[in-house]
C-alpha cells in the first residue's frame, strides 16, 4: 500500500489534495477557533469588546489559513502550520494563564 | 497537486474547485438573496387582496385599538403591526408570539380582511440562509458556501494579475474569452460589494460559526456576555428587553403565573398618541409595530419598535417603552457600545434595510452582478473541462455531471422562482396548505429541470430552460390581468411585473445567444460551441 502510494504519481497527487482539503477545512477551522480564542485573551480590551473584535476578525483568519494551506510547499508542511493551533489553544483556554479568567 | 506548481497556479486550482463545488450552492444563495431584497414587495404582489388604504399610522392604531378592545378585551398582550411605506397593511394579533402571523385588519371598516396564504418573499428569505433544510444545519451549509466564496474572491484577486486592465476589456464575440471577460468584469467591477456581502453574511451568525472567543472568555455563556455589555439595563426595573427578546415565548411562560393577580382596570392614553413619541426617538415614519401588555390595566405598557432600516445598524430587538396609562417613558433604547455597534452595522449592511428604495435598487443591481459572476464562473469551468476532456479523452462522466448541474442550478432555479409566482396566481385561493403547495411546486419545477438537463444535450437544455423561464417572466403581467386582479394594480405590483419583463428579456437574449447557430459555425474554437454543441 505504502509502496503503491510512493510509486504512483496519480495516487500521490490525490493524497496531496485530500490532505490539503482536510487541512484547509477541518484543520483550518480548529486553527481559526484557537486563534480567535487566543486573540480574545490577548487583546488589551474589555472582555466583551475583546470577544467581539476577535470574533469579527475570525473569518479573515480562516480565509488566510485556507489560502496558506494551498500555497504551502507540501501538504505535510501545511499540516505542520495547522499544528500551531495547539499553542494558540493553550493561550486561549489554559485557565489563568493570560488576563482575566473566565 | 504536484509540488512544482507556482503560487498563482495553486491559487487558480483552488479558485476553480472551491468555486465549482460550492458555486452551485452559492448561486442558489445569491439568487434568492437578490430576490429577498424585495421580499415585502413580493409578499405584497402575492396577496392581491391587499389594498393600500392610505391611512396614517395614527388612524391605523386607533382602528386596531377599537377592534382589539372589542374582540380581545381580556387578552394579556396585543400586537399591532402598523402600515409602513413598503407594506401599507395593518395586522393584529394577541399573545406573546407576535411573529406567528397576525390577521389583516381593514382600518376603515374595522373588519378582518381574508387574504390568500402564500409562500412568497418569506420563503425566499428563509431559503437564502437555510436552503430549506433544518435551520441550524442549513445555516452551517450556507456558512461553508460563504467561506468558499471568500476563498474564491481572494484567490481570484491573486490569479487576476491585470485586474485594472481587464476591467476595461470585453470581447463579446470571441467565445470563451467573452465568458472570461464577462466573469472578470462582474468580479472586478463589484469586488468591494462581493467581499462586503459575503463577509457581513458570515458576521450575522458569527456566534454560531465561531464561538471560540465566547467559549474562552465567558465559558460559552452568550447571555452572560450580552448582559455584561448592558450594565444599565441590569439595574433597570424591567428585565425584559434587548437581546433577551429572542426568547420571548419561553419568558412569556415564565411570566404566566405572575399574571394571575391582575392590576385594577385603568383608562389607557390613546394608543395613537405613542406613535409621535416613538418617532421622536426613531425618526419620522420609522415606527413599525407596537405591543401593549396588560391592556386596559393600571400596569399597561406600550412598547414600540422601529423599522429595521431606521439606521444602518440593524435594529433587531430595539424598542422604546411607555407607561400606557400615564404616558411616562419607561425605557429608551440603549446606545450599544462601539464593538457591538460594529457588528450591528456589519449585519445591517447585509440586510440592506437602510436608505430606502434607492439603496434597495443599488443592492439589487449589485447582487444581480454577483449572480452573473457565479453563473459565468460555472459556465467557464464547464468550458475548460470540455477542452481538457477532449484533449485527454477522459472524464466524460464528470463533464456530464458538471453540465447537468450547471443547467439545473442556474436555469432551473430561475425557472423555479418564476414558476412559484405563477403558482401564486394559478392555485385555487381557498386551497388548504396553499403556501406549502407553492413551495412544493418550486421544488418540483427544480426537479423537472434536473431531469430535463439530464435528458437533453447541454446546448438544447440551456436554450429550452432559459427560453421557458423568459416566457414565464414576460407573461407575468398578462397573468395578472387574466386572473381578476386588475384592480389590485398599484405602483409596487406594477413595478414587480415590469422587472419580471426586463428579466425575461435578458433571459430571452441569453437563450438566443446560447443557441445561435452562427456562433457555433464561425470560429473553430468558439466557446459557444463548447457550451452548446457538446452533442
Amino acid at each position: 500500500m505504502i509502496r503503491r502510494l510512493r510509486d504512483n504519481p496519480a495516487w500521490q497527487a490525490r493524497l496531496d489534495i485530500g490532505l490539503r482539503v482536510a487541512a484547509a477545512t477541518i484543520g483550518g477551522y480548529f486553527f481559526t477557533y484557537a486563534c480567535t480564542a487566543a486573540m480574545a485573551r490577548l487583546l488589551p480590551l474589555a472582555r466583551f469588546d475583546a470577544v467581539m473584535v476577535s470574533s469579527l476578525l475570525a473569518f479573515a483568519v480562516y480565509t488566510a489559513v485556507i489560502v496558506w494551506v494551498f500555497a504551502a510547499a507540501s501538504a505535510w508542511r501545511a499540516w505542520l502550520g495547522i499544528a500551531l493551533a495547539l499553542p494558540l489553544a493553550i493561550i486561549g483556554f489554559w485557565p489563568g494563564l493570560f488576563g482575566s479568567g473566565a | 497537486m504536484p509540488r512544482v506548481k507556482s503560487f498563482t497556479q495553486s491559487m487558480a486550482w483552488l479558485h476553480s474547485w472551491a468555486g465549482l463545488i460550492l458555486g452551485w450552492l452559492l448561486f442558489a444563495i445569491f439568487l434568492t438573496g437578490t430576490l429577498t431584497i424585495f421580499d415585502k414587495e413580493i409578499n405584497w404582489w402575492s396577496q392581491p387582496e391587499l389594498r393600500d388604504q392610505q391611512v396614517t399610522q395614527q388612524e391605523a392604531a386607533r382602528a386596531a385599538w377599537n377592534w382589539l378592545a372589542r374582540e380581545h378585551g381580556d387578552a394579556e398582550v396585543w400586537n399591532i403591526s402598523l402600515p409602513t411605506e413598503r407594506a401599507p397593511v395593518m395586522s393584529v394579533s394577541i399573545g406573546d408570539n407576535r411573529r406567528s402571523g397576525g390577521k389583516v385588519l381593514d382600518p376603515h371598516s374595522e373588519a378582518l380582511v381574508p387574504v390568500r396564504e402564500s409562500a412568497g418573499g418569506n420563503f425566499l428569505y428563509h431559503f437564502h440562509y437555510t436552503l430549506h433544510m433544518p435551520r441550524t444545519f442549513g445555516i452551517w451549509v450556507v456558512g461553508l458556501a460563504a467561506m468558499a466564496m471568500l476563498t474564491a474572491l481572494v484567490t481570484g484577486i491573486v490569479i487576476h494579475k491585470r485586474i485594472f486592465k481587464d476591467f476595461f476589456t470585453f470581447r463579446p464575440v470571441k467565445g470563451r474569452r467573452a465568458w472570461l471577460d464577462g466573469h472578470n468584469a462582474c468580479a472586478v467591477l463589484m469586488l468591494p460589494f462581493h467581499l462586503m456581502i459575503t463577509y457581513t453574511g458570515l458576521v450575522i451568525f458569527v456566534m454560531i460559526y465561531m464561538p471560540a472567543a465566547v467559549d474562552a472568555l465567558y465559558d460559552g455563556n452568550r447571555e452572560a456576555m450580552f448582559r455584561e455589555a448592558r450594565p444599565l439595563a441590569e439595574k433597570g426595573a424591567e428585565p425584559r428587553q434587548g437581546n433577551e427578546r429572542r426568547d420571548g415565548g419561553r419568558q412569556g411562560n415564565e411570566r404566566g403565573p405572575r399574571m394571575v393577580e391582575q392590576a385594577p382596570a385603568a383608562e389607557m392614553l390613546p394608543l395613537e398618541s405613542f406613535i409621535g413619541k416613538a418617532e421622536s426617538v426613531f425618526g419620522p415614519g420609522m415606527v413599525a409595530s407596537m405591543t401593549i401588555s396588560h391592556p386596559g390595566r393600571a400596569n399597561a405598557v406600550v412598547s414600540l419598535r422601529p423599522l429595521l432600516g431606521s439606521r444602518i445598524a440593524l435594529t433587531k430587538g430595539v424598542e422604546v417603552r411607555f407607561d400606557a396609562v400615564s404616558g411616562k417613558l419607561l425605557q429608551a433604547p440603549l446606545e450599544p457600545r462601539a464593538s457591538a455597534l460594529t457588528q450591528q452595522v456589519m449585519t445591517g449592511l447585509h440586510f440592506a434595510q437602510f436608505g430606502g428604495y434607492p439603496m434597495r435598487w443599488l443592492y439589487f443591481l449589485c447582487s444581480g452582478v454577483s449572480c452573473a459572476m457565479i453563473a459565468t464562473g460555472l459556465v467557464l469551468f464547464a468550458m475548460k473541462q470540455r477542452l481538457r476532456t477532449a484533449e485527454v479523452n477522459r472524464g466524460h462522466t464528470f463533464l456530464r455531471v458538471v453540465d447537468v448541474l450547471n443547467i439545473a442550478v442556474v436555469a432551473g432555479l430561475v425557472l423555479g422562482c418564476i414558476g412559484m409566482l405563477w403558482a401564486n396566481r394559478l392555485l385555487p385561493v381557498e386551497l388548504a396548505g396553499r403556501a406549502g403547495w407553492e413551495e412544493s411546486l418550486f421544488f418540483g419545477i427544480w426537479g423537472v429541470s434536473l431531469l430535463h438537463a439530464g435528458w437533453r444535450q447541454p446546448g438544447a437544455a440551456w436554450r429550452e430552460q432559459l427560453g421557458v423561464a423568459a416566457l414565464l417572466c414576460l407573461g407575468l403581467p398578462l397573468l395578472g390581468f387574466l386572473t381578476q386582479d386588475a384592480g389590485a394594480m398599484d405602483t409596487t405590483r406594477l413595478s414587480l411585473a415590469l422587472v419580471a419583463v426586463l428579466i425575461g428579456l435578458m433571459l430571452a437574449w441569453t437563450a438566443w445567444r446560447v443557441g445561435r447557430p452562427a456562433a457555433t459555425n464561425g470560429v473553430p474554437h468558439e466557446p459557444t460551441q463548447h457550451l452548446a454543441g457538446a452533442g
